[in-house]
């Protein structure tokens, strides 16, 4: 759907402050179809990047590539997206209704369908109770939420989305997620960011993960789950107060009761295992230890 | 399909504008105009509709130029401030059309206000038994375009500067473009050539406002050569025609962060 072709972006803001590079040689692709989180600490360039894409700013060097299926012309292009800029602003004055009419003309969607789309969609927001309000009475949340539904009003083949859930309570989060997951399984491509890892772990199918600027990663969440690990096992055992083992552990943690937590490297799992049984030693469970992306995102170091 | 979303954004510029209550103060201007007229024309002798006319067009110039200087000044630049201007443009748009709404938006606005301040003017000079002449209609519409081509100067300006800077900056080209006709009258500049020569290039440079200024004219003749008026009016239009492209093209290379 899109190819983010080698983009730097260096910002020259004045003459004393030095060149600040926000963006160096960043590469990846949002496959179509998929639901891909763009995930990175505040401050790593993702704002950036997509105002690139949005053409709102232009890059130092590099370029980006639509897939042809979006259009040739950006007017085509633009028809076929749906963006949800971080932190939306709106028209203080303009009602919901209004402000949602707005954006679908602009779409070149006609006042019927715009209507029935807003009879759809508003219920599953939980915002139509308040559409006839001017938006400077709105929440944070239900501004977010009337700015999903212009998002995607006009059915975009690619949905963009800037922090859409960050700055929400957990409910709705929830509800927000469950839109974007819903969408997704009409056949969209979705590319959204964020710096709250969970938020992606959980519904995302590939993630690009940028930290100061550089990539890190462009790939499915589980070949980085799984491969950024030298994997743990987890033991717990039971009932018995156990002489040392011989087999090493990289740590070990007493619980209530009599038992016992032993964190195992992947390679010492089996001869653990055995030392336990020959020690007849109650054995609870065996667990291996997956990280978290959250983990993953936070001992990843800029090595490039 | 260009221009019907230029009509767009004018129309929910509009929209806007117009439920933010600003026009209340119109309304109050109006109001107040009303009363002062009525009051002055109680205390002069003689021509109470001359006096309700030069008052009348007076506060619609005033209004006029009050709405291009401060609703003006954040047209563009609280769009790009407050992040509205990112869910506009990222819609199948171009950035032209996205300025020629807006300017469009804030020129309905202006014609509202237009309407009602002269509606009020040419009804109380009416009931006090002047009558309507086309310098009138004349004068009407040139502060129509003058507050046109402030609102140009104001939004090229805020591309640039920030609001205080824009408000200042744009009033000063406003006192100059409607000083300088004096300023080229005067015995010194006439008799000195290259002065002249540099006040004629000022037309070129920056607005002559007062080429579009009737108010002193409309109160002792009844009209004026349509030629005076015809160059007037090409002067405005292409000057503001310029501006607006220039505008567009720097708006077009506009980083928008
Ligand atoms: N217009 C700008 N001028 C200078 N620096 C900027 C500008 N915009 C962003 N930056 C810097 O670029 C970096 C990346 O910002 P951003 O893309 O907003 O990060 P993110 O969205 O990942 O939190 C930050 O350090 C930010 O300060
Ligand atoms: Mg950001």
């Amino acid at each position: 759907m899109i190819h983010f072709n080698k983009v730097t972006k260096v910002f020259k803001t004045d003459i004393f402050t030095p060149p600040f590079c926000a963006l160096d040689g960043v590469d990846f692709t949002v496959p179509e179809g998929s639901m891909v989180g763009f995930l990175g600490a505040n401050g790593a360039g993702k704002t950036t990047s997509l105002k690139i894409i949005m053409d709102f700013i232009r890059p130092s060097s590099g370029n980006v590539i639509f897939d042809k299926s979006l259009g040739s012309s950006k007017l085509e292009i633009f028809k076929n997206i749906g963006f949800l800029p971080e932190r939306p602003y709106f028209y203080p004055n303009l009602t919901g209704e209004e402000f949602i009419h707005f954006m679908g003309k602009l779409s070149e969607v006609p006042s019927s369908q715009i209507k029935h789309e807003i009879s759809v969609w508003a219920p599953k927001f939980k915002i139509d109770y308040a559409l006839k309000r001017e938006l400077k009475t709105y929440s944070k949340g239900m501004l977010q939420r009337v700015g999903f539904l212009a998002t995607i009003l006009h059915h975009p083949k690619l949905v963009i989305l800037d922090e859409p859930i960050s700055g929400l309570d957990p409910i709705g989060r929830k509800e927000l997620k469950d839109v974007i997951v819903e969408i997704q399984r009409e056949g969209k491509t979705i590319f959204f960011s964020s710096h709250i890892v969970p938020d992606v772990e959980e519904i995302c199918d590939r993630v690009i993960f940028l930290k100061e600027g550089k990539l890190i990663y462009d790939g499915p969440v589980n070949t980085l789950l799984s491969t950024n690990i030298g994997q743990d096992f987890l033991f717990v055992l039971g009932d018995t107060e156990l002489k040392d083992f011989s087999t090493p552990f990289k740590q070990k943690v007493k619980l209530p009761d009599n038992f016992s937590k032993y964190v195992v490297a992947a390679q010492d799992k089996d001869k653990f295992l055995n030392e336990a049984i020959q020690k007849n030693a109650n054995i609870i469970s065996i667990d291996s230890v997956r990280p978290s992306l959250e983990e993953i995102f936070y001992h990843t170091q800029v090595s490039k | 399909m260009n221009t019907n979303k230029s009509l767009v954004v004018a129309l929910y510029t509009f929209k806007e504008i117009l439920k933010s209550k600003i026009l209340l103060n119109v309304f109050f201007v109006g109001l107040g105009l009303m009363i002062v007229t009525y009051v002055a024309t109680e205390f002069t002798y003689g021509v109470p509709e001359r006096v309700a006319v030069d008052f009348g067009l007076g506060m619609l110039s005033l209004s006029s130029i009050a709405i291009s200087l401060f609703l003006g000044v954040g047209l563009l630049s609280k769009e790009i401030e407050s992040r509205t201007v990112y869910m506009i443009i990222s819609r199948p748009i171009h950035r032209y059309s996205f300025i020629i709404g807006k300017i469009l938006g804030l020129m309905g606005i202006q014609l509202v206000n237009l309407v009602v301040l002269s509606g009020m003017i040419l009804s109380a000079s009416y009931l006090l038994g002047g009558e309507v002449n086309s310098l009138l209609i004349w004068t009407v519409g040139f502060i129509f375009l003058e507050s046109l081509l402030l609102l140009l100067v104001v939004s090229f300006v805020s591309l640039l500067a920030n609001n205080v800077l824009t408000v200042l900056f744009s009033l000063v080209i406003l006192l100059l473009g409607h000083s300088i006709k004096e300023t080229q009258n005067s015995l010194f500049v006439q008799k000195n050539p290259l002065l002249n020569g540099l006040l004629e290039i000022y037309h070129f440079v920056l607005p002559a406002f007062y080429k579009l200024n009737l108010k002193d004219f409309v109160i002792y003749e009844k009209s004026l050569p349509l030629s005076y008026l015809g160059n007037s009016l090409i002067y405005g239009v292409v000057y503001s025609t310029a501006l607006l492209f220039l505008i567009i093209a720097v708006f077009n290379r506009k980083n928008l962060d």
